[in-house]
């Protein structure tokens, strides 16, 4: 009961316009002073601890970071040449290229907002220049761009990770399968509705294309070696490939490229070579350009840190009242098995990510539901990545989808428009969701592969 | 780019540059920390074993810094389905509404901050369990000064506070209190902002606490290119 | 759940609630407490770092937001400086010795060592001796030398470390299965149930019987609040403690004996030493206890020897 008026505290917070992130803080707050005889400096102890004490969560600036200066760095541009030269001569060959740029680069940045800015920005306005409308043409970018979580690195699954302690090098392996799949499902039903409707088609500029494509966007892609390959090959632990990662994406943009920094060419001139300005190898880094993308990574922290800290407030009050055991004592109760426990889970998640960022999310509903799929014998790896989809989702239905917003914003038009233009590929992400719930295999293939079961310690 | 926040004097436009700067080098001494403990790992099988600490610390410095600008260049993200459909009055009310609850978030969290923080410093906690009423009294126990870090040496510099702090003990860690005064320094500049708005709203300059998504920012600059021509 | 005017007790630990020594421990005592005192106490229970972790809770327990936690030994160090002998290599020849200097009066002194701090030791429980393993075998402390251990933040261990040219890194312990697997670290060391319970033996060549160290717990409270009970609730708390710990502490061995016995029978390798390669490992980290001396205390060293040449 007093769990009801918790959340629904929480909710009209949020609907009369105090930030989430204070909504959720706030009503734990007055919850754990009024039930409870904890202090309110415990309350600023979880609030410190939730950056001090998280190791885990020390991989969100560093992603971010990376993805920033992939974005500056005219990475993105580079994936999309390459991605339009291997399969722009499809029929909806444009919009497929869309869907397989969003692929490559969600494999490089944790983060789907991102990933929708990075592609979207240039994709979107490519295909209506070519003759899509820009209905199709923000549908597939907003439904693509959530693949930014589902493919590795991610860091909805870093935060899933730290709430739950399983290991966040089997959840990245975990995406892979589901997110190739979920690529392709989308790429197929483009090709399918190109085909029915007599769609833009790209020519086919030979293979010379694909190789020149590919080897200039291959500085951007080779930090999927760099992230896999160091965390699996024993170099760096997960937090620390977001860390080297973010150093990687500032060399390649300032050394490589040259889009931004002290190499890159003003107002249109070329970019510079690093021997017309060796010191540029100093001055580099403290560049303005250098400046201004750490201090918009460490905003953007900011703003997403405070909520997860927040949600850690709610998952203190959470914990103190013994809610999850309770919660999972009913649910046991009622005899629930584990297809009905996985559709209640869907469901709980479906609605809350129509009102909150997805970390904030997870921080708060992985408590409730792990130890009951635990007891049920559900793959805590497999539900993880059900949570991650079911966020992909909700990144693309009102009124709290970040991917609607920002794809209103890319494309120039009104919200709900987007919203009935992302409908039809929802529809797509709906069937892989209930396949990705039904199918465990697809979560569990990879890391039961090269990791070996998963250890269940509780 | 960075907002839509305009510092209006020399001296804002001085603490808007200052604020950025201290974020970018937080944020840029987290990777060199983090990298160069890689790199000594796997190339020299060596390393700083407080550099883990170090950066868990200045990640809670980086947001603990950050909120109160945030909250300056309305940058926190909310939800305006609501606001959006009722008449400008109502919307002034609900923002008023809203600030007077962040306000009295930051209130509450700036008394757990202080009280979490003061022992620490050998000072005096709020007595009182929603507002302070008052100073404790300092009991044997409320000296926390000697309190240190797991894994941080001491800098030899600082020796001339273990007399104030330490009874005159040697710290062979950094005390606590040190890294933990962001808490009540971030939580007292948060109020600070917060009590800023609420006069901005009040005033009529200001219509909200929020955006209404996290990206405006980056992606004002691109929007112009699918624009209707 | 607690009612109206019961004393709360709230036990915070990070281990499981029914595999871990502390955590069936805990699980006991908060069973016969809510069984014994109901009316008067409840006790709360929280496992796996839900609440706190090891470093947080005795924050929080000066604070006053939690009444009891059973953090590692190492974690008083920052309190007591004395405590780093439980830390000491080869300092104890096995759990016994350990248990025989925790009752002495050396022992029980150490339980209000931290009284000035805010902290009463109430029980000692015992998790078991220390073991080493790597991605290679372990025979003599040369074939440590130049590979990465994950270690427990601790000066000591870290120093010991060093003593055997073994790199200490600092890791969450989340992480530190994948981390032995793919290689970020070479290896580590802990009891029989860490062992097993993490399955660290999967990833690892094979298992070094060193017993080369320990790790205890202590049962803690804030002075405080302790001092704030009724006589009648401390006394009967402190007695259900008591006859916990000595049943847990006296099962601990067969807990211990059934993950040795569990790991081996997952196919791991453990390798036991001769006395003369044991001997090595000693030779090695032995110089260790020079550089803590004078924290610890000699008399205290001398103690704990005493107690070993006893058994
Ligand atoms: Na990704
Ligand atoms: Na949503």
């Amino acid at each position: 009961m007093e769990v009801a008026i918790l959340f629904a505290m929480v909710i009209g917070l949020m609907l009369i316009g105090v930030p989430i992130a204070i909504s959720l803080g706030f009503s734990s707050t007055i919850f754990l002073l009024v039930l409870s005889d904890t202090s309110l400096a415990s309350i600023a102890q979880s609030f410190f601890q939730a950056m001090a004490g998280h190791y885990t969560l020390l991989a969100i600036p560093f992603f971010i970071l990376a993805s920033s200066f992939m974005s500056t760095g005219g990475v993105a541009r580079r994936i999309i040449r390459f991605s339009i030269a291997l399969v722009g001569h499809f029929p909806g060959g444009l919009a497929i290229a869309g869907v397989f740029a969003c692929m490559l680069f969600a494999a490089l940045s944790g983060s789907s907002p991102a990933t929708v800015v990075a592609i979207g920005s240039i994709v979107i306005a490519g295909m209506r220049q070519v003759g899509y409308s820009k209905d199709f043409a923000a549908g597939v970018i907003a439904n693509a761009g959530t693949l930014g979580i589902l493919i590795p690195p991610s860091i909805v699954m870093v935060v899933y990770a730290s709430a739950t302690d399983v290991s966040v090098g089997r959840m990245f392996l975990a995406g892979v399968i589901p997110g190739l799949l979920a690529g392709t499902m989308l790429m197929v039903t483009i090709y399918v509705i190109a085909k029915f409707r007599n769609l833009p088609k790209g020519e086919w500029k030979g293979w010379r294309e694909v190789f020149e494509a590919g080897s200039e966007a291959g500085w951007g892609l080779f930090l999927i070696v760099i992230i896999l390959g160091g965390i699996y090959g024993g170099i760096f632990t997960p937090t620390e490939a977001a860390a080297v990662a973010a150093v990687y994406a500032f060399l390649i943009a300032s050394f490589v490229y040259r889009d931004m920094g002290p190499l890159a060419g003003k107002n249109g001139a070329p970019n510079l070579a690093l021997w017309q300005k060796p010191i540029a190898l100093v001055t580099a880094f403290v560049h303005r350009d250098t400046k201004d993308t750490l201090f918009e990574a460490g905003k953007l922290t900011i703003t997403l840190m405070f909520i997860i800290a927040n949600a850690l407030i709610l998952k203190h009050v959470l914990t103190d009242e013994q809610i999850p055991q309770s919660i999972a004592g009913m649910m046991l109760d009622a005899g629930f098995g584990p297809v009905m426990f996985l559709v209640i889970v869907n469901v709980i998640l479906l609605i809350g990510g129509q009102f909150m960022e997805p970390s904030g999310l997870i921080v708060i509903v992985a408590p409730l539901v792990f130890p009951i799929a635990i007891e049920l014998g559900i793959d805590p790896i497999h539900l993880g990545i059900i949570m991650v989809v079911n966020m992909e989702i909700g990144m693309i239905t009102p009124p709290v989808g970040l991917n609607l917003f920002v794809t209103s914003g890319v494309a120039g038009m009104p919200m709900m428009r987007v919203v009935r233009a992302a409908l039809p590929f929802l529809g797509v992400l709906f069937v892989f969701l209930i396949m990705v719930t039904y199918i465990p295999w697809l979560s569990t293939f990879l890391p039961t592969t090269f990791m070996g079961p998963e250890i269940i310690v509780r | 780019m960075s907002s839509h926040y305009e510092p209006k004097s020399a001296f804002g436009r001085f603490i808007h540059e200052l604020e950025e700067t201290v974020i970018a080098i937080i944020l840029g001494a987290m990777v060199i920390v983090t990298f160069v403990n890689v790199v000594l790992r796997y190339g020299f099988n060596t390393g700083f074993i407080w550099g883990l600490e170090v950066v868990t610390f200045l990640f809670a410095w980086l947001v603990l810094f950050g909120v109160s600008y945030a909250v300056k260049t309305t940058a926190h993200l909310g939800v305006d389905a609501i606001t959006n459909l009722v008449s400008p009055a109502a919307r002034r009310a609900l923002a008023l509404l809203a600030a007077a609850i962040c306000l009295a978030y930051a209130f509450l969290l700036l008394k757990g901050a202080w009280d979490y923080w003061a022992n620490f410093a050998n000072l005096p906690q709020t007595t009182g369990r929603w507002f302070p009423t008052g100073l404790e009294e300092m009991k044997r126990t409320s000296y926390r000064g000697w309190y240190e870090v797991v894994d941080i040496p001491f800098p030899e510099w600082l020796r001339w506070i273990q007399p104030i702090m330490n009874e005159g003990e040697d710290y062979e860690k950094l005390p606590r209190f040190i890294p933990y005064f962001i808490l009540p320094f971030g939580c007292a500049l948060l109020l600070f902002r917060f009590v800023q708005v609420t006069l901005r709203i009040w005033k009529g300059e200001a219509e909200s606490l929020i955006v209404s998504h996290e990206a405006e920012d980056a992606v004002e600059d691109v929007a112009h290119m699918n624009r209707e021509g | 759940a607690c009612e109206g005017d019961e004393i709360v007790i709230k036990f915070s630990h990070v281990t499981n609630s029914d595999k871990h020594p502390k955590g069936i421990a805990a699980s006991l005592l908060m069973e016969r407490v809510n069984a014994e005192m109901n009316g008067k106490a409840c006790m709360e229970v929280f496992p796996n770092s839900t609440l706190y972790n090891d470093d947080q809770v005795l924050e929080a327990m000066l604070q006053g937001d939690v009444q009891l936690a059973a953090p590692s030994l190492s974690k008083f160090e920052q309190f007591t400086k004395q405590f780093r002998i439980f830390d000491l290599p080869f300092m104890f020849r096995n759990i016994e010795a350990v248990d025989a200097f925790q009752n002495s009066e050396t022992g029980q002194a150490m339980k209000e060592s931290m009284v000035r701090r805010g902290l009463l030791g109430l029980e000692f429980w015992h998790n078991g001796m220390k073991q080493m393993s790597a991605n290679k075998p372990l025979i003599s402390p040369s074939d440590a030398a130049g590979l990465k251990f994950r270690v427990q933040p601790s000066d000591v261990i870290k120093a010991q470390m060093e003593a055997i040219g073994v790199s200490p890194q600092p890791m969450a312990f989340s992480e530190v299965y994948g981390a032995l697997q793919t290689g970020v670290v070479d290896g580590q060391e802990n009891t029989w149930s860490n062992i097993y319970g993490q399955k660290f033996f999967e990833v690892q060549d094979g298992i070094t019987e060193t017993n080369h160290g320990i790790i205890d717990y202590m049962v803690v409270t804030s002075v405080d609040w302790w001092e704030s009970l009724p006589e009648d609730v401390s006394s009967q708390l402190r007695t259900i403690l008591n006859e916990v710990t000595v049943e847990r502490n006296a099962a601990v061995g067969q807990v211990d004996a059934d993950a040795r016995q569990a790991v081996l029978d997952a196919g791991a390798t453990i390798r036991e030493l001769t006395p003369e390669q044991r001997q090595e490992w000693v030779d090695a980290m032995k110089p260790v206890w020079e550089q803590f001396k004078d924290d610890v205390g000699q008399e205290n060293i001398d103690a704990a020897q005493a107690i070993n040449a006893s058994m």
